[in-house]
């Protein structure tokens, strides 16, 4: 897919701006980082708006913004449901994880690990899986942005991503948590803005009635685009154990994310940590909602009018649009948007990656090196790794949305299980969780490996039994569908094979919960463990039901 | 052991509702609109009439010109989790009310 071919001159200004707001605002924030708690968790100060703002951002990556449009076009009805599961995701983080986590007072999800099950190995095989995750997640961000400069200036995606790189890793590096945050509300609302109203402007272009508000403006098109394409609207056209393994993948995931998590160690209480998520989903539903508009906009547009894109340009699909049917000031905006979509997610993850190096793994191997120098420490690492990524970078996956949506598969397995049970079962120990954490990492892992990395068929990988049941549109995301309850069912068994864990680190359980006495009988029953195991085997046998119903 | 019990009666209650309005409930209403109201489409249906016989979007099952079951993915998974976050929320406000008490 060609370029623009001319120098975007509006769009180049706008995004500039962006920029510079961005690095301005880390400048700013910097007088408030004086200790590593400031550094890491902006001083467990942040309230609610602000925390679900920033939260609107880190969720809104530039993957929702051209990512999702793309694989609308490829997998239609599968991927708009895929999307729906994670919106509804965020509600799942905050019942089951995210005031608990805040009440354990910890500074990262590997620090939460590592501290709720006593156990230094599992700290560090979790900064493990932590870097696997952020780095795929990283991958997709930043081809997104080398995507926006390609577009926007014709040069190679390359210098999109070592410049975008280098803007955030300076803005990550000076502000700390601070600028982090502050960026995040600011990027959140130029995001509103400049997804909105140009995807409003294309709908009216193709004839919407209701296309002042996008989410539900083009409902007076579906009969044409069920002319043009007869299964958009069709769910079954996969295995039921697609929404499932989506399901589990998304609602997991999250949890298992540390950028996502990390945001709430950053609010003032567990409260704040509550309202901080309805406010961010209420914000992400309106987002993606309108995406859905531009993926539909999209595929009636090539479908009605005829016209022919390559797939490879799917990614491009939005400033094609808005390029076509709504003109340069528009596209200005969306481009503008899309930049400041990639930064703030770039950021999130940095800053994760960075506390997890410094915090959780040179913290524990030297102890003895003081706040101080810890905090100095923090500074270069995060450059160093911010370097690092972009270099990791330049070898990114061809449909950014894939890279991440196996981020969210490993991430499920192998963190998500761990946290979800160290909050809800007293009874989970450290070899429980050990045996569960690297198996659904490695399964999921191998996914990726050969699915992904090597470009092997799924049916075809080395996986036995299953492998052949990985078929169908998305037939990759059935792996989750195993990763997960493999994981639960490890998690579970081992730990009751194995002496349970010692008082203290149970009665960390009751804190997380708010309770000011302990009580042996809370969160120690058999009917949840039970339960999880049942359901688990259930998905990996319904996995291997309905062979011959769906298309392969 | 009452408070305990209310914190996981609800939270069981709205993270089961979360699940199958987030994740699953558009293929449920599909697959018992299916089942109960139309012919459950065989295999060879599907392979024969690709194309044409999938069209779920029936006009008296439409709201807003949209399918009725894409309406209530697109709505329950942003509004409907919306409201269930907030009446979780609400609870679990009162409940640490309490424990503070």
């Amino acid at each position: 897919m060609e370029p623009r071919g001319e120098l975007f001159v509006l769009g180049l200004v706008l995004s500039i701006i962006v920029l510079v707001i961005s690095v301005l605002i880390s400048v700013w924030a910097r007088r408030f980082t004086r200790n590593l708690g400031d550094y890491y968790v902006a001083g467990r100060s942040i309230g609610a708006v602000n925390n679900g703002l920033a939260m609107v951002s880190l969720a809104l990556s530039l993957t929702t913004f051209i990512g999702l449009t793309a694989l609308i076009i490829k997998g239609v009805y599968i991927a708009i449901s895929l999307y729906a599961a994670f919106t509804a995701s965020f509600i799942g983080l905050m019942i089951l994880a995210a005031p608990y986590l805040r009440r354990h007072k910890s500074f990262t999800t590997m620090a939460f690990i590592a501290e709720r099950f006593g156990s230094k190995t599992l700290r560090y095989i979790s900064v493990v899986v932590m870097m696997i995750v952020s780095v795929l997640y990283l991958a997709g961000n930043l081809k997104g942005i080398g995507i926006v400069f390609y577009f926007l200036l014709g040069v190679p995606e390359i210098v999109g991503i070592v410049v975008g790189g280098l803007v955030v890793t300076l803005y990550v590096t000076l502000g700390g948590m601070y600028g982090v945050t502050y960026n995040q509300t600011f990027q959140t609302i130029v995001l509103l803005f400049c997804l909105m109203f140009p995807v409003a402007v294309v709908l009216r272009a193709l004839g919407a009635a209701g296309w002042f508000f996008p989410p539900l403006g083009y409902g007076d098109l579906v009969p044409l685009i069920n002319q043009a394409v007869p299964h958009y609207f069709w769910p079954m056209l996969v295995h039921p154990v697609v929404y499932i393994s989506v399901f589990l993948g998304t609602f997991f995931g999250i949890i298992g994310l540390p950028h996502f998590v990390m945001r709430y160690f950053t609010v003032r209480d567990a409260k704040e940590a509550r309202w901080s998520t309805v406010l961010c989903v209420f914000l992400v539903g309106l987002v993606n909602t309108t995406v859905y508009a531009t993926g539909f906009a999209a595929v009636y547009y090539m479908r009605t009018q005829g016209v022919q894109i390559p797939e490879a340009a799917y990614d491009y699909m939005v400033f094609i649009l808005v390029d076509a049917l709504a003109g340069q000031g528009w596209l200005a905006l969306a481009v503008a948007g899309s930049v400041a979509a990639g930064l703030s997610t770039v950021a999130g993850l940095l800053m994760i990656m960075g506390a997890g190096l410094i915090h959780d793994l040179y913290g524990q191997i030297k102890p003895d090196v003081d706040d101080e120098k810890k905090l100095k420490l923090s500074y270069a690492a995060m450059f160093i790794i911010g370097i690092l990524v972009i270099f990791f970078s330049l070898n990114p996956p061809e449909f950014i949305l894939i890279a991440i949506m196996w981020a969210f598969g490993i991430a499920a397995a192998g963190l998500g299980v761990p946290i979800v049970l160290g909050i809800w079962w007293k009874r989970t120990n450290k070899y429980g969780v050990g045996a569960g954490m690297v198996v659904g990492t490695l399964i999921g892992l191998f996914g990726w490996f050969t699915i992904d990395f090597l470009g092997m068929n799924p049916v075809d990988i080395p996986l036995p039994f299953f492998a052949k049941y990985l078929y169908g549109p998305l037939g990759f995301i059935k792996i989750t569908g195993l990763a997960v309850p493999i994981s639960f069912i490890l998690t579970i068994v081992v730990s009751w094979l194995t002496p349970p864990p010692g008082e203290e680190l149970q009665r960390q359980v009751d804190e997380m919960h708010g309770w000011n006495d302990v009580d042996p009988r809370r969160y120690n029953g058999k009917g949840l463990p039970i339960t999880i195991i049942v359901l688990s085997v259930f998905v990996m046998w319904f996995m291997t039901t309905l062979y011959d119903t769906f298309p392969k | 052991m009452k408070d305990y019990k209310l914190e996981v009666r609800v939270t069981l209650i709205c993270f089961i509702i979360v699940a199958v309005i987030g994740g699953f409930f558009s293929s449920f209403i599909v697959i018992l609109n299916e089942r109960f109201f139309d012919k459950v489409p065989t295999p060879e249906a599907l392979i024969q009439y690709y194309g044409e016989s999938m069209f779920v979007a029936k006009e008296h099952l439409a709201v807003l010109g949209f399918p009725l079951h894409y309406f209530l993915l697109i709505m329950f998974s942003w509004i409907g989790v919306t409201i269930i976050g907030a009446i979780w929320c609400l609870v679990m406000d009162r409940l640490e009310e309490r424990q503070r008490a």
